[in-house]
């Protein structure tokens, strides 16, 4: 117990000091990194951690053994430098619901998104700078509300037919239109509320936004610019969302993106082939894409996935790498079978939180103390979010502490207080709220005998959620606190939340962009992805409505070391409340065949595919 | 005999509107839908409400029912929420590839079963025998998710045959076939394996004891060869009972196969229910699990069938096919 303690420690020590040095450089190579001595088979020997430890120790086991072959070398290698050519094979775990991005936000159908069409800006996923795309530069005005934006000129489709302002104009109706009911449409809107589009000339638009709004036309990033030319009829029928579906013949599928499909075979793979009309070039001037092909399969499974990967079959994963599969996938590296990517800390963690709807707790003895902050003050210091590292990422994690994790470069406020780990505070933290143990069985109680115990709710089938569930109810037992752990489909999960139905959840918080302007639907009382009392008509605490004004003085200023020092102030106030528990930021890897060349990794999906038109490989 | 064919064709249509009737109702009632599901937490309660509505997930479970079954007797199975497209179009296209691997495997297991269940049948005792047995006893407790694993291992080891999918990218038109058949092989094997040893303890069972009847003895004791009275005399009555196993073992491949086709991506019903469960789109679970029932009922009735012609007690009424072995 002690060795494995003081191995914990020098592990830690031994993490911190390498993520400090990677954190400049996401880019790093895996085989460079270091790992906790123990892991992960010292895994194997906790009791949180056993069932899980055989089930990966099976997977890992194969796909260990099926490495020790060396992978085939089918093409023969022409160095590091990109050249166009060659074929990329890359795996998604499900088909896509449709070919197009206003029907569906599954993540196959966001990535032939991110194939066939273009936006008028990009977000850089590995700077996180705006990047022009079809938008060749643009002019704000003084109030920061509009933005007169200069089109590329002489761009076609892939069909052939020029690209002008009309599309745009036609690809935010596409958004806005109720009757067709776009899943972007609540994505590029400012504050709930539309842009206003006009084209201005044959390749200009002003889009002005309804108040001003600080991350401006970044929001862009996420709204593909479409063929008027084969849409319109759609979008004019209320039919849009039907259009290019799975059935659509692929040639009816036209863009502005790098690739086109060239083929569909139902429930196996999408073939996209270069589009010849793409109009970005590298910066040597070779026409982009690079590739040739690029290939898509659908492998459900990610033992198999790896498998292929190990064994040449497979170039590219677009699926998060589990913790389970970082060993094999390392020795693979280290053997140069394949590239391991250590892409840093992610800038999403999950997160526990209560159930703060008053009134959620009416004539339930816990309602005294269930919504009370000094609770989740008390579960924040009853958790080691070493051991939570260890048990739920194996030791590939980070301890976090507020909504914002370190990846957030710009955002991240330093000065964010670190819990620590103490568990007997934690018992008089909760002792001020009048649970103690009344008659010395271990359990809290409150004065009326009524057992400290409450439910968390999270998602069924996710390692990484069921895991960390389980760790806050063996640290929680530890301070006596019951914490009954149900796990649900995720569908369950939302509705349940959604619904005010629940005590507690642990669950994920995606962040949309790193720039918190984007996030208000978490930030704001309103919003909803508020979690913990979603859509509320009027702030149901003071803390939140300081949250609601700072925010929406963080969202109008256009003084970049203000809005930074607002929202310093905003998660202060978060960490004071703790609306939701932090524990630990898991590192994010991706892997891709030896042969890959020219990736700029990102920790945001599709890690290395981001930016397919740049990507290449040896052939 | 018309008789027969109607009231299992009869038994058919109640068993598949049962099956998908049920998990109509129960993946309709369990909490969370599609919509929470697919948008999560991130969207307005006036967005989700809108796509239940659009979706018709608003309306009453009766209500619900009523015209989903009315849409089915025209044949007309729904919409897929996922796919967006009709139930009644996706299920054929990937009920076609399940069929496929299913009657490979079910080939792979007759054609290694039997012979060896012949074999160790009519032998008392012998190396062969044992060996053949001990293996059969590892291979049919191996579920058919473990089998596809280490075949998948093997695969990737060997480099021999692909791991995952049905058709390379890069096959020729004219070499689909070949193509589609090395494809075949890994998720064909991870089914027959457990299914061959299955057959082969059956038919060695069955061997066995028909090697002891009267009519077998007789004939050895006229001094016909052994190879002749084991292969051409015992072998006719030994395969009355497997012949009552088939319709069930075709049925039962179905489900078998789920988890192989998930393993090897094969892009068969299972994928297709995985991502619909994963999903709840309840029309597609309801499809692909009446599609499973008719399996299991055809299964079935081509195995009676096949039965009734070799024995035409079994297809009278109140006869126990059991009886006719």
């Amino acid at each position: 117990m002690a060795a494995n303690k003081l191995a914990s420690c020098a592990a830690h020590a031994r993490n911190q000091a390498i993520l400090h040095a990677k954190t400049n450089s996401a880019a790093a190579f895996a085989h460079n990194s270091d790992r906790p001595s123990f892991w992960p088979f010292s895994q194997l020997s906790t009791g949180l951690s056993r069932r899980f430890g055989v089930l990966a120790g099976c997977v890992a086991l194969f796909v260990a053994l099926a490495g020790c072959r060396a992978a085939p070398s089918s093409t023969e290698r022409t160095g590091s430098r990109p050249t166009r050519g060659g074929e990329l094979l890359v795996s998604v775990r499900s088909e896509p619901a449709s070919f197009n991005r206003h029907a569906s936000r599954d993540s196959t159908t966001n990535l032939v998104n991110l194939l066939t069409q273009a936006r008028l800006v990009r977000v850089n996923q590995a700077t996180q700078v705006l990047e022009p795309m079809l938008a060749e530069s643009w002019t704000t005005s003084a109030d920061g509300r509009r933005y007169d934006v200069k089109l590329r000129e002489g761009l076609s489709f892939s069909d052939g037919v020029p690209f002008t302002a009309q599309d745009v104009v036609f690809s935010f109706d596409a958004a806005y239109d109720a009757k067709n009911g776009s899943v972007l449409g609540d994505t590029v809107t400012a504050g709930g509320k539309v842009l206003k589009v006009e084209a201005t000339g044959e390749h200009a638009v002003a889009i002005t936004f309804p108040a001003p709004f600080a991350p401006g036309i970044r929001i862009l990033d996420s709204l593909p610019i479409l063929p008027r030319h084969k849409l319109e009829g759609a979008l004019q029928a209320g039919t849009l969302r039907k259009a290019w579906g799975l059935q659509t013949p692929v040639a009816e599928v036209v863009g502005l993106g790098p690739f086109v499909i060239s083929a569909y075979q139902p429930g196996q793979r999408l073939i996209f082939a270069r589009n010849p009309r793409y109009f970005e070039k590298a910066p040597d001037g070779t026409q982009l894409p690079y590739l040739d092909r690029l290939i898509v399969d659908v492998i459900p499974d990610q033992s198999a996935e790896l498998l292929r990967l190990e064994s040449a079959q497979l170039d590219m994963m677009t699926s998060d790498i589990s913790p389970d599969a970082y060993a094999p996938l390392k020795r693979a590296a280290d053997a140069g079978r394949v590239k391991l990517l250590d892409l840093g800390v992610s800038r999403n963690a999950d997160g526990l939180w209560m159930n703060l709807k008053p009134g959620a707790f009416a004539g339930d003895p816990r309602a005294a103390w269930l919504q009370r902050d000094e609770l989740r003050r008390a579960i924040s210091m009853a958790v080691d979010r070493q051991a939570f590292a260890d048990t739920v990422f194996l030791g590939a994690g980070v301890p976090i502490y507020g909504a914002e994790t370190p990846a957030n470069k710009v955002w991240y406020w330093t000065g964010t207080p670190q819990t620590p780990h103490d568990p007997a505070a934690a018992r008089q933290l909760l002792a001020t709220i009048g649970l103690t143990d009344r008659d010395g069985n271990g359990t809290l109680e409150d004065a009326a005998g009524h057992p400290a115990q409450f439910t968390l709710i999270t998602q069924k089938g996710r390692a990484s959620l069921e895991r960390a569930a389980t760790v806050i109810r063996e640290e929680m037992k530890k301070i006596g606190v019951v914490v009954d752990v149900v796990t649900l489909d995720s569908s369950q999960v939302v509705q349940r939340f959604l619904a005010g139905r629940y005590d507690a959840v642990y669950y994920n918080a995606t962040k949309t962009d790193l720039d918190p302007g984007t996030n208000q639907d978490f930030w704001l009382s309103s919003g909803s992805a508020h979690p913990w009392n979603v859509e509320q008509k009027t702030p149901a605490t003071e803390w939140e409505r300081q949250i609601d004004e700072l925010m929406v003085r963080q969202i109008a200023s256009r003084d970049e070391a203000e809005r930074k020092r607002l929202y310093d102030e905003v998660q202060k106030i978060f960490c004071e409340h703790l609306p939701m528990v932090f524990f630990v930021a898991p590192r994010v890897y991706a892997a891709s065949s030896a042969r890959v060349l020219n990736v700029t990794p990102s920790d945001a999906r599709p890690q290395l595919l981001w930016r397919p038109e740049v990507v290449a490989v040896a052939h | 005999m018309t008789q027969y064919l109607a009231r299992r064709l009869a038994f058919a249509v109640v068993l598949v509107a049962t099956v998908s009737s049920a998990s109509f109702v129960l993946a309709r009632l369990a909490p969370g839908d599609y919509v929470t599901g697919t948008l999560g937490g991130r969207v307005s309660s006036e967005v989700i409400a809108r796509e239940r509505a659009r979706l018709g997930l608003d309306k009453p479970l009766a209500e619900q029912y009523r015209d989903w079954a009315a849409a089915a007797l025209r044949l007309d199975f729904g919409q897929s929420m996922l796919y967006d497209r009709p139930v009644g179009d996706l299920i054929p296209e990937r009920a076609a590839n399940t069929a496929i691997l299913a009657f490979a495997a079910l080939a792979m297991a007759t054609v290694i079963g039997l012979p060896l269940g012949i074999v160790t049948g009519a032998r008392r005792g012998g190396a062969l025998a044992a060996t053949i047995r001990t293996v059969s006893l590892v291979l049919v407790s191996m579920p058919p998710l473990l089998t596809s694993l280490a075949l998948v291992f093997i695969a990737a080891r060997t480099g021999w045959f692909p791991i995952a999918g049905m058709r390379s990218s890069t096959a020729a038109d004219e070499d689909v076939l070949f193509d589609i058949l090395r494809h075949l092989v890994v998720p064909a094997l991870a089914i027959a394996l457990p299914l061959a040893a299955a057959l082969e303890r059956l038919q060695a069972q069955s061997m066995s004891e028909t090697i002891g009847q009267p009519f077998v003895l007789a004939a050895a004791a006229r001094g016909l060869p052994r190879g002749r009275v084991v292969w051409r005399g015992a072998l006719k009555a030994a395969l009355r009972p497997i012949a009552a196993m088939y319709g069930l073992m075709i049925g039962t491949l179905l489900s078998g196969s789920f988890a192989v086709e998930v393993i090897t991506a094969w892009p068969g019903l299972g994928t297709l229910m995985l991502q619909a469960l994963r999903a709840r789109d309840i029309y597609l679970i309801a499809g692909c699990a009446g599609a499973g029932a008719l399996f299991l009922a055809l299964g079935t009735m081509v195995s009676d069938v096949a039965l009734a012609v070799v024995d035409p007690r079994a297809s009278e009424p109140g006869t126990r096919v059991e009886a006719a072995a």
